[in-house]
């Protein structure tokens, strides 16, 4: 075998004291294609980041070694050169820009006068189009009227413009159709064979099983191991991905759980920017009295969608029918999802959840405030005596109520989103990544506060893309890829391998 | 460099005492050049009026701005509901009780209907503003014919132009006075029940003393010329009002948390298009009253009236504190504002400065003060 044109060696990165990498191994051949595997959080970004030189040298420790010579990279642009180029999940074209512009785009050929070579540019970017096999795409165009699969490659012919030798590619498919991934897979099996290697990220494991030659494999920050992708199976590689012991404590409790009070059927959303495509394609579902109903799910497996669809939060196209104690339930607007019993509490806490200028006290009573307040004046005391209860109930620290909210810590500030949405008496309480930056503390009090609401009959759907956590405290899992539901299934000893194989779309609708 | 930080510290936390500090120094600097002429209780009489309007829209203009908006039509707007009531006087000899009622309608009306434009929509207020600028104007110069109209209703006029005899004047102050210990004590005994530090009773009685003092004075200058000009009175009680209304109703509070995070509100179950629609609503209340007393105090309606009234009222509101982001700034601070444009037109004008500076003067000191603002806020940025 050829020399390593790649080699990454015992790579730590850590952010503030904490190891997001702790000794990672990566290499890669002169046309090879190694495919970097492992759960959401297990550091692949954060790897190609220090490899694409995001992170600068010095910023980590280890080596690098490209092409037989160490590599001190200060820049994005000095990797660029270099030959390696990182194609990221989210395109950076600019939508407005030709094809050629965008191919271009601060590689520019110029006259001998300074003005753009035009000419020069269109004949090199159709050279390109038709190496990508795409000799129908017009390259005056701009970028915008072609679609997500055409965007992708055209991302990559920016890459192979600048004579990129290692291509990195993060979560490549995750906008395509089917047709589109297996356009974007032969390209890659083509590069390979003139001599491009690639280092591609993908939760779809049929896809690494069917570009890739070598499979390295991380976890928690860890390196759990590099074979040839002939000698795995996909469930050898599940297991390796998973592992993770289940260490924290849950204090799950005996609840009773009654009939189906909450049914959401064909919740379909369609993406913004391509309504072509369905995040959320006909999922249904329901929710019993005191149940806590998990959703697992890989990043973009439309969970957040869903759930923003049921809130009346959706901004894009969407359908769905809902029906509360059996009776049809229209939501149009957060506004009447509230009224209506149906509570969320959202992903994106700085944007979505707080009103960071105002007080704790002042978040906690933000939606029902009307509830405190006569002809529109406010009691007062009606309201500091409900915001002390809930302070109190949920062990919210703060030196005062009239606090600002954004000088609290992040288990704090989740503490009082979970309070305003408990006042507004929620019947069906949806839970989007709950317990995301947030101290072990406060997650044991959040777990906590789940139980005490599933006793007093509320039902909770609770999102999390943390797998011991959502076996820790659900009653059942739904499983979700691709904006389908692929599994379903009753919380009885499960274990994280069986979710984890329904994500990726390996066991078709059990149960 | 310690004592610049604690003095920026200061600043950051009481506004109001640099704006107030502000205006102590453009006050001493106007006395002194014109030898005593500024701070005769004649002079401040006219001052107090002439800020009134200004005043009056900036009162409005605060809470669009809180809620991450901005309304550029409001001088046009003054201008067409100020010719719409001198019109209602002469043509129609509508008495003035129901052309305050009418035009007070017919602002709300107007303010809401650019509130749908801006929350239901979609369309930036900015652009709204712009449109109304040209088509409110164009209105009033449709309604007026493009020619003064003075108006006969001594009632109306007397809206503008009179004064509250003297006795009045000193009830009034007494009972504001009172007000404000009593509303002292109860903060003072709020903050106690919820375990905030409290502030130690000298200084508590020195802010009262002050607040006496600033009562006090105001009352009797203004008393020692001709008494409390009505469009004053009615600013003041606006001011109260509309600080009440922000620190003490629903629809207050939730101003202040869309302007601070328009999304985060409206996913707890607000309807945030509503609180924006009824702002502008209430901003075209504000251009009623504005237009009223205008073409009052000039005894008719003009088809310039208003003419960059909205570049006042949004200067004052900036100068008062209020932030460009949404989100935090004051009733008092907006009215304070005005005081600052007002005094500095005035005692400019007194001075006889030529017009073209006394537009440079206040451009310039809308950017210091903005700038002043961003500065001493940054420490506070994360």
């Amino acid at each position: 075998m050829a020399d390593y044109l790649l080699e990454m060696r015992g790579i730590v990165k850590a952010f503030s004291g904490v190891k997001a990498l702790n000794g990672i191994d990566l290499r890669v051949r002169p046309g090879e294609c190694v495919g970097l595997c492992g759960e959401n959080g297990a550091g692949k970004s954060t790897l190609m980041k220090v490899l694409s030189a995001v992170y600068p040298y010095g910023d980590w420790e280890g080596s690098i070694h490209w092409d037989g010579q160490e590599l001190r990279a200060r820049g994005v642009r000095e990797t660029e050169t270099a030959g390696i180029v990182i194609i990221h999940q989210e395109l950076m074209l600019v939508p407005h820009l030709s094809v050629t512009e965008n191919v271009f785009l601060g590689n520019e050929i110029t006259t001998r006068l300074g003005t753009l070579d035009y000419a020069a540019m269109h004949r090199r970017a159709a050279e390109l189009m038709a190496e990508l096999k795409m000799p129908h795409v017009n390259v005056a165009r701009p970028v915008a009227q072609y679609g997500g699969g055409h965007q992708q490659l055209i991302e990559i012919a920016k890459a192979l413009n600048k004579r990129a030798r290692l291509l990195i590619l993060d979560e490549p498919t995750s906008s395509l159709t089917k047709a589109e991934t297996a356009i974007l897979l032969d390209i890659i099996r083509d590069l390979k064979r003139k001599g491009v290697a690639c280092v591609m990220i993908s939760h779809k494991l049929d896809e690494i099983e069917a570009v890739c030659d070598t499979i390295t494999v991380i976890r928690d920050g860890r390196h759990i191991g590099t074979r040839p992708m002939g000698e795995l199976t996909v469930d050898q590689i599940i297991t390796m991905m998973v592992g993770r012991e289940i260490t924290e404590l849950f204090p799950r409790e005996a609840h009773e759980i009654g009939e189906v009070v909450f049914e959401a059927r064909h919740v379909t959303c369609h993406d913004i920017d391509n309504p072509m495509r369905k995040r959320v394609d006909d999922v249904s579902f329901s929710l019993r009295h005191g149940e806590i109903l998990g959703v697992a799910g890989l990043v973009g497996a439309g969970r957040t969608e869903m759930a923003m669809a049921i809130f009346g939060s959706y901004p894009g196209r969407h359908g769905l029918e809902l029906r509360l104690d059996g009776q049809p339930l229209r939501v149009r607007s957060p506004q009447e999802a509230v009224e209506a019993g149906i509570c969320l509490v959202p992903e994106d806490r700085k944007r979505h959840g707080i009103v960071p200028l105002m007080g704790v006290g002042y978040n906690i009573t933000l939606s029902v405030l009307q509830h405190y307040a006569r002809l529109g004046l406010i009691d007062e005391a009606a309201e500091l005596k409900a915001i002390e209860e809930m302070i109190a109930r949920l062990h919210i620290k703060t030196a005062s109520p009239l606090l600002a909210i954004r000088g609290l810590s992040g288990g704090n500030q989740q503490k009082a989103v979970l309070a305003k949405m408990l006042l507004a008496r929620p019947r069906v309480l949806i839970l989007d990544e709950p317990t995301r930056g947030v101290d072990v503390g406060a997650k044991y009090e959040i777990y906590k506060l789940m139980m005490a609401l599933v006793k007093e009959g509320v039902a909770i759907l609770m999102i999390s893309s943390e797998l011991p956590e959502l076996l820790g405290v659900s009653d059942r899992v739904l499983v979700s890829g691709e904006g389908r539901l692929r599994g379903d299934f009753i919380n009885d000893g499960l274990s994280q391998e069986t979710v984890m194989a329904a994500a990726i779309g390996q066991i078709a609708e059990a149960a | 460099m310690n004592a610049l930080r604690t003095i920026q510290e200061v600043f950051s936390r009481y506004k109001i005492l640099a704006l107030l500090i502000a205006i102590a120094l453009i006050w001493a600097f106007f006395t002194w050049q014109s030898e005593g002429a500024f701070l005769t209780s004649r002079n401040i009489s006219n001052l107090f009026r002439q800020m009134a309007i200004t005043a009056m829209l900036a009162c409005g203009m605060v809470f669009v701005i809180i809620a991450g908006e901005i309304d550029l039509s409001v001088g046009s707007m003054l201008g067409l509901l100020g010719g719409v009531a001198a019109v209602l006087d002469v043509s129609f000899q509508v008495p003035f009780w129901a052309n305050l009622c009418i035009v007070l309608t017919l602002g709300m009306l107007l303010g809401l209907f650019n509130g749908y434009w801006v929350a239901y929509l979609r369309v930036p207020s900015f652009i709204v503003g712009l449109a109304g600028m040209l088509v409110f104007r164009g209105a009033l110069l449709a309604v007026t014919d493009g020619a003064t109209i003075p108006i006969e209703s001594k009632a109306f006029v007397g809206f503008g132009q009179a004064y509250l005899p003297a006795g009045v004047g000193y009830v009034l102050a007494v009972l504001l006075f009172g007000l404000m210990v009593v509303l002292t004590l109860r903060t003072r005994a709020g903050r106690r029940r919820y375990q905030l530090e409290v502030a130690p009773w000298w200084q508590e009685g020195a802010k009262l003393a002050a607040i006496a003092i600033i009562i006090g004075g105001f009352v009797s200058v203004l008393n020692s010329y001709e008494g409390i000009p009505v469009p004053v009175l009615l600013m003041l009680v606006i001011l109260g009002a509309f600080s009440f209304m922000a620190r003490r109703t629903v629809f207050g509070r939730r101003i202040y948390a869309v302007g601070s995070n328009l999304e985060a509100t409206r996913l707890s179950g607000v309807n945030t298009k509503l609180v924006k629609m009824s702002l502008f609503g209430l901003m075209g209340a504000m251009c009623a009253l504005a237009g009223l007393t205008n073409t009052a105090r000039l005894a008719a309606g003009s088809p310039s009236a208003g003419n960059m009234g909205e570049l006042d009222a949004i200067a004052s509101c900036f100068i008062g504190g209020t932030s460009m982001r949404g989100g935090s700034g004051t009733v008092l601070g907006a009215i304070i504002g005005a005081l600052i444009m007002a005094s500095l037109d005035n005692g400019m004008s007194m001075l006889s400065v030529e017009s073209y500076w006394q537009m440079i003067v206040k451009g310039s000191i809308l950017l210091l003060a903005v700038w002043l603002d961003v500065v001493s806020s940054k420490g506070s940025e994360r």
